[in-house]
C-alpha cells in the first residue's frame, strides 16, 4: 500500500477537520462555574410539593424557598445564646396589650412582589386563612373561629384570641414562622394565584419552576435594598454524593444536609467553607403508646434505659448535639432535663421485671422503623440502638426502608400504627416549642405516638394558657417537660447539627436553624 | 413485500409483548408495599380520608378490572395523569390530596415526553463513544488474532466490565470535572452535560462489543473470499472496510438491540449519579414516591423502544444479508 496522500484522503481529512472545529470548546473551560455574576445555585435534599400555597404544606425544603420569597412579621435566629431573640421585620413592634389582645406594628413603604402595597390587610388575611381548619399546615393555635381580627388603620394589627380562649403571646413566636401572603392572592380562593406561583415580600422573587429547579430573582424593591446576587436556582438533587461533586466543581454554590464522613473531606477543600449549626430538629425513637407492649410506661421507660445516646452522639460526629429534652436547646423553654432518662441496664431490668417481663421474656417480636437517605447515619445507629435494647432482652428487629415506605408507615393510626418504634425527626422554624409538644403529645393530635393521657393533655393546656412568657416558661420547664420526660411517650436521641457547604467566596450568608437562609446580604 | 409482512408480524409480536409487560408491571406495583394514596394523602390523613380516595380513584377494585379500565385509556394514547407531580414537572412530595388548593397534576405522556429526548440524546452519544472506541480495538484485535491488540483488547474488556457504573460515574466526575475541570458533571445545561455521564454508558458498553468484534472480524477473516480477494488483487483496507467488516456487522447489528435494553437499565444508575433529567432520574423519583401512572407509562414507552429497536435492528440485517430469516 504506498504512503501517499490522494485527492479522496485529502477531502476525507478536511472534512473530518472540518467536523472537530464546529465542537464547541467552551464546556473544556472551567472559568465559566465561577461566582461572578452568577446566580447562588442551592442544591436541596428535599423535593417540593408542586403546590405554592404556604398552608398547603409542612415541607422543609419548600418553606426555605418562602424563607427567600416571603415576608416575615419578624425573625428568630434561634442560637443557643438567645433562643428567644427577635429581629423586627415586617413588623416595627409587637405588644401584648392584654394576655388575649396582642397589637402588632408594621412597616410603611413595602410592596409586594406584584406590586401591591404590603398592609395590615394583609397580616389579617394571612392568619385568617393560615388558622383554616382546612389547611394542611395547621402552625397556628386554634382555628379562624376562635380569632377576631381588627385593622384600626393600614399598619396596625390587633390580634384577640378571647373568643379561643388561649394567649395571644402564642403569636409572637408563630410570626416568626408564617410568611405573610397577599390579601389580593388570598381572596381568589382555592387554586388561585396562592396555588400557581409565591408573591411575597421578600428579597427574591419568584420567577418560575423550571423542571426541578426553582427559579428566583433579586427583587428590585426589597425594602432593605436588592440583593447583590442576581438570584437563586433552588434545585432539588436527591443523591448527596452528588450534590457534594456539584460543590466540589464549582457548580452548586452552596448545598445541605452533609454526610459527618463529607464534613471531613471538605474540610481539606481551600474553596468549599462549612456551616454548622445546632438546629431546630430533634431525632426520636417514637413509641407507638396505643398498643402493648409500650401502652405500658415502665417498659417506654426500661427501652429508654437501654439506650446509651452518648454513643449515638459519637457515632453521628458533626451531625449531632447532645440534649435532654423533647425540643432542640434553640427552642424558647428549653432546659436539661433532670429527670431526663439516661442510661441504666440495671433500671431497664428492674422496670422489665415490674412490667411482668423479666429480662425481656414474654414480649412480643418488636419492629423498629427507621428511614435510609434523608437523615444522616439512621440506619447506623438504628443497628447501635437495636443492638443496646436486644442486649437488656428486648426482641427488636429493624426495618429500613426508603423515605416513601417509611413515610407511608410514620404516623398513628387507629389501633397504633405499623411497627412498635419509628424513628423521625420534627423540625419547625421558629421558637415555638409547642409546635413539637403539643403536636405530639396532646391527645387531640397525637400524630406519631397515639398516646393519650390527661395528665399531660393538662399540663400541655396550662402552659400554653399562662398569661405572660415568663410564667409559660417557668410551667414548661418545672412542670410540662418534667412531666414528659417520667412518661416518655418517645425518646429524643439528640439535637440534628444543620450541616451546609459552600463555595468560600460566598459571604454575608446567615443560616437558620431550621434550613432557611437570609443571602439579601451576600456578595 | 418481505418488509411488509416482517413488519406486520413483528409489530404484532411487539403488542403483545409490550402488553405483558404493562400487565406485569401494573401488577406488581400493586402488590409492593406502599400504599400510594397514603403518599398522595399525606401520613397525617385519616384512615376513612384514604379509604374514600383510593375508591374513587378505582384503586380498591379488583387488579384485571383496574387494568382493562387502563389499557381502555392507553390504547387512546391516554397514559393518565401523575398521582404526584404538578404540570410544572418538578419532582414532589409531602403534597396532600383532599387540599382543595392543589393543582393540576401533570400528564404522564408530556413527563415521558420531556425527558425521553435527553436519554436518547445520552444513549445515543454513549452509543457512539462505545462504537468508536469498540471499533478501533476490535477490529485491530480480531486481524491479529493473539496478537498485542488482541491481548489489549482482552485486558481493556476485563477492566471495564468490572468496573462499576456507579464507582466510575463518581470517580470521572471527581477527575474531568473537580480536578481537572474540563467538564460539567450534574444536571443539565447544556450537550456538553451529556458526555461525561455518555462516557460512563459507554464503559460500560464497550467490552460486549469489542469482544464481539473482534471474533467476528477473526472469523470473517479466516473465510475462503478473503483469500480471492487478495488474489484479484484488492488492497487490504477494500477487503476489511468493504467486505469483512460488513459481515461482521450483522452479529454487531443484533447485539445492539440487546445491549440497548441493558443501555435502558444503565441511564438508571448513571442519570441518578448526575442528576440528568432524563427517563432514568424520571423512574427512580417515580418508584420511590410510589407514582404508578408514571410508572407505568416508562414501562410501557421503554418497552415499545426496545421492541421497534429490535424490529429495525433485524430489518438492517435482512439488509445486510439476505440470507437472513427473522
Amino acid at each position: 500500500m504506498a504512503n501517499v496522500m490522494d485527492r479522496r484522503r485529502f477531502l476525507q481529512g478536511s472534512a473530518a477537520l472540518a467536523g472537530v472545529s464546529q465542537i464547541n470548546p467552551d464546556f473544556l473551560i472551567s472559568s465559566a462555574f465561577a461566582q461572578g455574576g452568577k446566580p447562588l445555585v442551592f442544591l436541596s435534599a428535599e423535593n417540593i410539593t408542586g403546590n405554592w400555597d404556604p398552608t398547603a404544606h409542612t415541607t422543609l425544603s419548600q418553606k426555605n424557598i418562602e424563607g427567600f420569597v416571603m415576608g416575615f412579621l419578624t425573625r428568630t435566629p434561634m442560637t443557643l445564646d438567645d433562643p428567644s431573640k427577635v429581629v423586627y421585620e415586617l413588623a416595627t413592634d409587637i405588644q401584648l396589650l392584654e394576655p388575649t389582645r396582642l397589637q402588632i406594628k408594621l412597616r410603611k413603604g413595602i410592596h409586594f412582589h406584584d406590586g401591591k402595597p404590603f398592609k395590615a390587610e394583609d397580616v389579617k388575611a394571612t392568619f385568617e386563612y393560615g388558622s383554616g381548619k382546612d389547611r394542611p399546615a395547621q402552625w397556628y393555635p386554634g382555628p379562624t373561629e376562635s380569632l377576631t381580627i381588627t385593622t384600626p388603620d393600614d399598619e396596625t394589627v390587633i390580634v384577640d384570641t378571647s373568643k379561643g380562649g388561649y394567649p395571644a403571646h402564642l403569636f409572637i413566636f408563630l410570626a416568626s414562622f408564617l410568611p405573610i401572603m397577599s390579601a389580593k392572592d388570598i381572596a381568589e380562593g382555592p387554586g388561585g394565584a396562592l396555588t400557581r406561583r409565591l408573591n411575597g415580600t421578600g428579597p427574591f422573587r419568584f420567577v418560575e419552576q423550571r423542571g426541578n429547579s426553582t427559579v428566583l430573582a433579586a427583587f428590585d424593591g426589597y425594602f432593605k435594598g436588592k440583593p447583590a446576587i442576581p438570584g437563586i436556582d433552588f434545585t432539588f438533587t436527591g443523591d448527596s454524593t452528588t450534590r457534594m461533586l456539584s460543590l466540589m466543581n464549582g457548580q452548586a454554590s452552596i448545598v445541605e444536609r452533609l454526610e459527618p464522613e463529607q464534613v471531613e473531606t471538605v474540610k481539606a477543600n481551600p474553596k468549599i467553607a462549612i456551616n454548622q449549626v445546632v438546629s431546630v430538629e430533634n431525632k426520636y425513637l417514637w413509641f407507638r403508646c396505643s398498643k402493648p407492649p409500650f401502652d405500658d410506661v415502665r417498659v417506654r421507660m426500661a427501652a429508654c434505659h437501654s439506650i446509651d445516646r452518648a454513643m449515638i452522639v459519637e457515632l453521628l460526629g458533626a451531625a449531632g448535639h447532645a440534649s435532654a429534652n423533647y425540643v432542640s436547646p434553640v427552642k424558647f423553654g428549653y432546659v436539661d432535663l433532670k429527670n431526663y432518662p439516661a442510661y441504666d441496664p440495671a433500671k431497664a431490668q428492674a422496670l422489665l421485671a415490674e412490667a411482668g417481663f423479666p429480662k425481656g421474656k414474654g414480649l412480643p417480636p418488636l419492629e423498629y422503623i427507621t428511614s435510609v437517605g434523608f437523615y444522616p447515619k439512621t440506619k447506623e445507629y438504628g443497628e447501635v440502638i437495636t443492638a443496646m435494647l436486644n442486649e437488656q432482652g428486648f426482641p427488636v428487629n429493624l426495618t429500613v426502608l426508603e423515605p416513601a415506605a417509611w413515610n407511608e408507615r410514620l404516623y398513628h393510626r387507629p389501633g397504633g400504627g405499623p411497627g412498635h418504634m419509628v424513628d423521625c425527626g420534627w423540625s419547625t422554624g421558629s421558637p415555638e416549642p409547642d409546635l413539637v409538644l403539643r403536636t405530639h403529645f396532646h391527645s387531640s393530635s397525637h400524630r406519631i405516638t397515639g398516646i393519650e393521657d390527661a395528665a399531660i393533655d393538662a399540663s400541655l393546656d396550662k402552659e400554653r394558657a399562662a398569661p405572660t412568657l415568663e410564667a409559660r416558661k417557668a410551667i414548661l420547664q418545672d412542670e410540662t417537660m418534667p412531666l414528659l420526660a417520667a412518661k416518655v411517650p418517645a425518646l429524643s436521641l439528640f439535637t440534628s447539627v444543620m450541616i451546609h457547604a459552600m463555595q468560600k467566596e460566598l459571604q454575608g450568608l446567615y443560616v437558620y436553624p431550621d434550613g432557611s437562609i437570609d443571602a439579601s446580604k451576600t456578595v | 413485500m418481505f418488509v411488509l409482512s416482517f413488519l406486520a408480524r413483528r409489530l404484532a409480536q411487539g403488542a403483545v409483548i409490550i402488553f405483558l409487560v404493562s400487565l406485569l408491571i401494573f401488577t406488581l406495583l400493586r402488590v409492593v408495599p406502599g400504599d400510594p394514596v397514603r403518599l398522595m394523602a399525606g401520613g397525617m390523613a385519616p384512615e376513612a380520608l384514604i379509604e374514600q380516595i383510593a375508591t374513587q380513584m378505582g384503586l380498591r377494585d379488583p387488579i384485571p378490572v383496574q387494568f382493562g379500565r387502563y389499557m381502555a385509556r392507553v390504547v387512546q394514547g391516554d397514559l393518565g395523569q401523575s398521582f404526584v407531580r404538578p404540570a410544572n414537572g418538578a419532582a414532589t412530595g409531602g403534597a396532600n390530596f383532599n387540599d382543595t388548593t392543589r393543582g393540576e397534576r401533570a400528564k404522564v405522556m408530556d413527563l415521558i415526553l420531556d425527558a425521553l429526548p435527553m436519554t436518547l440524546q445520552l444513549a445515543a452519544l454513549a452509543l457512539v463513544f462505545a462504537l468508536v472506541f469498540s471499533s478501533l480495538l476490535g477490529i485491530a484485535a480480531g486481524l491479529r488474532p493473539g496478537g498485542i491488540a488482541d491481548k489489549l483488547a482482552f485486558t481493556v474488556s476485563s477492566v471495564f466490565v468490572s468496573l462499576p457504573n456507579f464507582w466510575l460515574g463518581i470517580v470521572l466526575a471527581l477527575l474531568l470535572s473537580v480536578k481537572l475541570g474540563w467538564l460539567p458533571a450534574i444536571g443539565y445545561g447544556g450537550f456538553s452535560y451529556t458526555v461525561l455521564p455518555a462516557l460512563v454508558l459507554a464503559v460500560e458498553l464497550s467490552p460486549v462489543l469489542i469482544r464481539t468484534l473482534s471474533g467476528a472480524v477473526a472469523a470473517q477473516m479466516g473465510e475462503s473470499y478473503v483469500t480471492v480477494g487478495q488474489v484479484r488483487g484488492l488492497s487490504p483496507t477494500r477487503i476489511v472496510a468493504a467486505h469483512a467488516l460488513r459481515n461482521a456487522s450483522v452479529p454487531l447489528l443484533n447485539l445492539l438491540g440487546v445491549q440497548f435494553s441493558s443501555l435502558l437499565g444503565g441511564v438508571i444508575i448513571v442519570e441518578y449519579i448526575f442528576d440528568y433529567p432524563g427517563l432514568g432520574l424520571l423512574t427512580i423519583n417515580a418508584v420511590l414516591q410510589r407514582d404508578f401512572p408514571l410508572i407505568q407509562g416508562i414501562a410501557i414507552v421503554t418497552s415499545a423502544i426496545f421492541v421497534l429497536i429490535n424490529i429495525l435492528v433485524d430489518l438492517a440485517a435482512t439488509s445486510i444479508d439476505p440470507r437472513l430469516e427473522y
